[in-house]
């Protein structure tokens, strides 16, 4: 083994933590079966992601290409890597409170999600187009057997197959896509990409936008921006809660990343003032705006006819991509941070939120509104925590939700075009009070039947706690973060 | 220095947070607390009252520093002739609101609690002179409001509540924009407000809507004006108020038509006038016509109405319009009469609803004409004197009778706004809301008071000492200051000559 493959590895040493505590309890689950059952499987993924953000601090100081280029370790990666690997401990953690996840089948929880969340990892740092493919690959048939993961449940198994066709779909136009824009550019790393359409000075001809078309959908389908949003309420609602937890917050940042990557580095340049410029002959920001627009607009007013939670939870998340995409509009450092900031409110105040209707789902067994009646009176931390996440996801302020709002519509301002885009932004986040309002309505407006005892578990109330102080907090000072996800962007490779 | 605004702020936060973490059995121990949240804050707004500088028109008791750097965004609060008023109509409404809710059974905690989260809110809006701060407060002044409407209100909370915070979110988003768009327009970037308003900084510049180049100072008015207008409410923004006030529990509705209203006007004065001023005075006709608008249709519509709320309720459209007048008016006596205007009917507007609450605990309707026709009251008078006379000069404080305050404010805003020559035919329209007010009032008056006695209510109790106890301070408000309003005229003289020499 040479000292560069050595080195190489070394920068990989998150991944291959991660692999080794998956390979572990593989071992475990055979010599000892009563890991299967026992809470040992979490204890050892929140162990391992924990590791695994400590190694992530460690290695790789400098931005440097590795693996022959196939991957990259920039602060890019690293921002993703923190956020997948919190994600993955807090859905981890979720799912084990709950009894969506049968006790016989924790341990096949816990491998799947550890094995997700390394493919999550490779499609942040991925910096070609096959290891990227790879990535995403990874995560989508992990995804299509955890949506059906309660196998006796008939809407499980529906969603774990509509994810499958979908995805399947999905992924098969975006393989055709990607070898194409090999047959174009000569090269599935990025870079050389990057060269040979700066070099092409704009000629590329019909099949690059076919390519790039397809490639789109590939994309928008992990990230579920408009058109390819339709499976997410099918899949969310069909899941097991907690699985619908984490995927309404780990691959969809997933395809973020992937998102940002290429974007960033195969389709636009650094200008000298660290932000970036669409290459000749490649102009989105119209197309961007358009999508993100259609894409907050469908989610939202498909969001108020619903009366299943989780469905409108769902559409919720679709409108937030929208927002999210807003900030690509413009290129420029101030949109590309807003994104991050955005993502990590999100991250909180969405597992926060769909963590909740887990809570209620195992307390009642169906997560509609009626279900909710009350609840907040009963229950009251569940109550002020799910206000705190409903409010964030508004986008009031004093909450991290307004923050990530303010900065994405502030960088569109800022570059002073789009303000139709801004005006349609706000109008719906107006809108979606609309139906985020009916879920606090029904806790707290409505009075239960009759009066129950109902007690929230000091497990859950924990965790609620952990994701409603950092909702709150960001809302009032986010000037760390900020920096934060300022410095992870001027280390974009 | 002691930071007595912030004192002032966090009081009732600190208030809330104890009494979240209160046993739930012990109600009174609950209010108990409440009552020390608010009486704190009302014994500095007291200092605050005797050691104002009133012959100065900068910004005192100031704290300033840094919150957010990358934004260049302070934590800057302080107050001048403009907001003080505002700030002490805020400390003792609270403070006897919360003695007005003793009645509140189910929910004491939650109840409380909200009551006193809004009294922060309502105090850091009227404090704050960062742009930022102020947004904050101003939007986290809605989730209690929700709550207080949606879980004590009425028949129809739940409509009510939902009509209030959207209209309100759809007015503040506008403010986001426009608040971003000052931010990255004004250079240095800043939110601080003194700073926006140096300078004439967004005259002249334009920005792009589909092709179209729109003048930025215009647009961040009508922007800024919307957000405030509904608020206020001017109409047509107006619709989200009869049921808020109505449904909402007595306090609550004393606190909304008391304080909240006059946010909307206070930030016209604090934003639009000193901020653009040029695109205030391209307004200052259609702002006109709104508020004559605004007297006219509040009147008529307490006219019409058989519930003794909603004729209150559509009583402060009316009055609020008289505010907009005067401020439009840009004279001395117009702007200071709009300023006076606002807390006169701050207190006569929570004298009236306080009173409508009284009777509504006794009898359980409020109608003055029920709806099948029948009288729903009657020659009370005889029955409940105490209450008849507080109610009579509630009623005509607010209907402008001389010797009491309402008629001093009213007064200086039609005297202003008749002295500008564009806006006599305005004025002329406008003064005919002083005799729809007395004909209004004096009609619900005869209907409900005088008369035979209607003898389902021949049992009715006058008010208990509490209810005395709430009603007395503002009594006493309204005929000293009908008398001699110059404690509060002085207050805001001088802030608001060095803002009217933005407009000759």
């Amino acid at each position: 083994m040479t000292a560069e493959t050595l080195h190489n590895i070394k920068l990989l040493a998150p991944e291959v933590c991660l692999t080794f505590f998956l390979c572990f309890l593989f071992v475990v689950d055979g010599l000892f079966p009563k890991t299967r059952t026992n809470k040992f499987s979490m204890i050892t993924t929140v162990v391992a992601c924990i590791a695994g953000i400590l190694l992530t601090c460690k290695v790789g100081k400098t931005p440097e290409a590795y693996f022959g280029g196939l991957v990259v370790n920039d602060g890019f990666t690293k921002f993703f890597r923190y956020f997948f690997f919190f994600t993955a401990a807090v859905s981890s953690y979720v799912a084990f409170g709950s009894k969506e996840i049968e006790t016989r089948s924790r341990m096949e929880f816990s491998l799947l999600l550890l094995c997700t969340t390394i493919g999550m990892s490779i499609m942040a740092a991925a910096s070609n187009l096959l290891v990227l493919y790879m990535g995403i690959e990874m995560v989508s048939i992990i995804s299509f057997v955890m949506a059906g993961f309660k196998r006796d449940n008939l809407k499980s198994n529906e969603a774990s197959f509509k994810y499958l066709v979908f995805g399947g779909v999905a992924s098969g136009f975006m393989i055709y896509g990607f070898s194409l824009m090999y047959g174009l550019t000569g090269s599935l790393n990025y870079p050389q990409m990057a060269a040979y359409l700066t070099a092409a000075q704009g000629n590329f001809g019909l099949v690059f936008w076919l390519a790039l078309v397809l490639i789109y959908g590939g994309l928008a389908y992990k990230i579920s921006a408009f058109p390819m949003h339709f499976w997410a309420p099918d899949v969310y609602e069909g899941a097991p809660t907690p699985i619908a937890t984490f995927f309404s917050v780990g691959p969809k940042a997933a395809g973020f990343a992937a998102l940002l990557r290429m974007l960033l580095t195969v389709f636009a340049v650094k200008t000298a003032e660290g932000n970036w410029q669409m290459i000749n002959g490649i102009s989105l920001t119209h197309v961007i705006a358009v999508i993100s627009a259609l894409t907050m607009v469908v989610g939202n007013l498909s969001a108020i006819g619903q009366t299943n939670v989780k469905r409108i939870l769902a559409y919720s998340s679709i409108a937030h991509v929208g927002y999210m995409l807003m900030g690509l509009v413009t290129l420029d450092r101030s949109g590309l941070t807003a994104i991050l900031f955005y993502l990590i409110a999100y991250c909180a105040m969405n597992l926060g939120a769909f963590w909740v209707v887990g809570v209620v789902a195992n307390l009642r067994g169906r997560e509609d509104l009626d279900a909710f009646r009350g609840l907040g009176w009963s229950m009251p931390v569940l109550g002020i925590c799910m206000g705190i996440f409903i409010f964030s996801l508004t986008g009031i302020p004093m909450f991290s939700g307004f923050i990530g709002k303010f900065l994405i519509f502030g960088s569109i301002i800022k570059s002073g075009g789009y303000l139709w885009l801004v005006l349609l932004g706000v109008m719906n986040s107006v809108v979606s009070l609309y139906y985020y309002i009916k879920i606090l309505k029904s806790m707290w407006l409505d009075r239960p039947e009759s009066p129950e005892s109902l007690k929230l578990s000091t497990y859950h109330a924990v965790g609620l706690v952990g994701l409603a102080i950092p909702t709150v907090v960001l809302g009032l000072y986010f000037t760390p973060i900020l920096e934060f996800a300022e410095r992870t962007l001027s280390n974009l490779l | 220095m002691f930071p007595i605004l912030s004192v002032m702020t966090y009081i009732p936060l600190l208030g809330m947070i104890v009494i979240l973490a209160l046993p739930r059995n012990n109600p009174n121990l609950v209010r108990w607390v409440a009552v020390v949240a608010t009486a704190l804050p009302l014994a500095l707004g007291v200092y605050l009252y005797m050691h104002f500088d009133r012959t100065t028109a900068s910004m005192q008791f100031v704290e300033q520093f840094d919150w957010i750097k990358p934004f260049n965004i302070q934590y800057y609060m302080g107050i001048d002739g403009l907001s003080i008023p505002m700030v002490l109509l805020t400390v003792l409404l609270s403070f006897l609101c919360i003695i007005a809710s003793w009645g509140i059974e189910n929910g004491v905690k939650g109840y409380y609690a909200m009551f006193l989260f809004l009294e922060t809110g309502m105090m850091g809006v009227f404090c704050a002179l960062d742009f930022f701060l102020f947004f904050l407060f101003w939007e986290i002044m809605l989730l209690p409001m929700y709550f207080l409407i949606g879980i004590w209100g009425g028949k129809e909370k739940v409509y009510a509540a939902i009509k209030f915070f959207l209209y309100t979110l759809f007015g503040s988003v506008l403010m986001l924009l426009v608040m971003v768009g000052m931010y990255y327009y004004s250079e240095p970037h800043t939110f601080n407000l003194l700073q926006l308003a140096q300078g004439h900084q967004f005259v002249g510049k334009t920005i792009a809507l589909f092709g179209y180049s729109l003048p930025l100072d215009k647009l961040f008015w009508i922007g800024l004006f919307i957000g405030f207008a509904i608020k206020v409410p001017v109409w047509p923004f107006h619709t989200w108020l009869p049921w808020a006030h109505v449904e909402a529990p007595t306090a609550v509705s004393v606190i909304l038509a008391g304080v909240l209203l006059k946010m909307g006007t206070y930030g016209i004065l604090r934003m639009n006038y000193p901020i653009l001023p040029e695109a205030t005075l391209w307004a200052s006709n259609f702002m006109m016509i709104l508020g004559v608008i605004n007297i006219l249709y509040g009147a008529f519509c307490a006219m019409a109405q058989k519930d003794l709320k909603k004729l209150v309720a559509y009583s402060s459209v009316s009055h609020m319009g008289y505010v907009i007048v005067g401020m439009a008016s840009f004279t001395t006596a117009g702007v200071n009469g709009a300023v006076l205007q606002m807390f006169n009917h701050g207190t006569s507007t929570a004298m009236l609803f306080l009173l409508v609450g009284i009777i509504y605990d006794r009898v359980h309707h409020r109608w003055i004409v029920k709806p099948d026709g029948s009288k729903g009251f009657g020659g009370i008078a005889s029955v409940v004197p105490v209450y008849t006379g507080v109610m009579a000069i509630a009623l005509f404080a607010s209907l402008g009778l001389p010797g009491l305050s309402g008629f001093i404010s009213e007064a200086l805003v039609f005297l202003g706004a008749f002295s500008n020559p564009k806006f006599q035919t305005y004025v002329v329209i406008g003064s005919l809301g002083i005799l729809l007010g007395a004909a209004y009032l004096l009609w619900m008056f005869m209907r409900v008071f005088l008369g035979p006695l209607n003898e389902e209510h021949k049992d009715l109790k006058d008010m208990n000492w509490r209810e005395t106890f709430t009603l007395i301070p503002l009594c006493v408000l309204v005929i000293v200051l009908g008398v001699y309003p110059m404690p509060v005229l002085n207050l805001m003289g001088s802030t608001l000559a060095k803002l009217l020499t933005l407009f000759s």
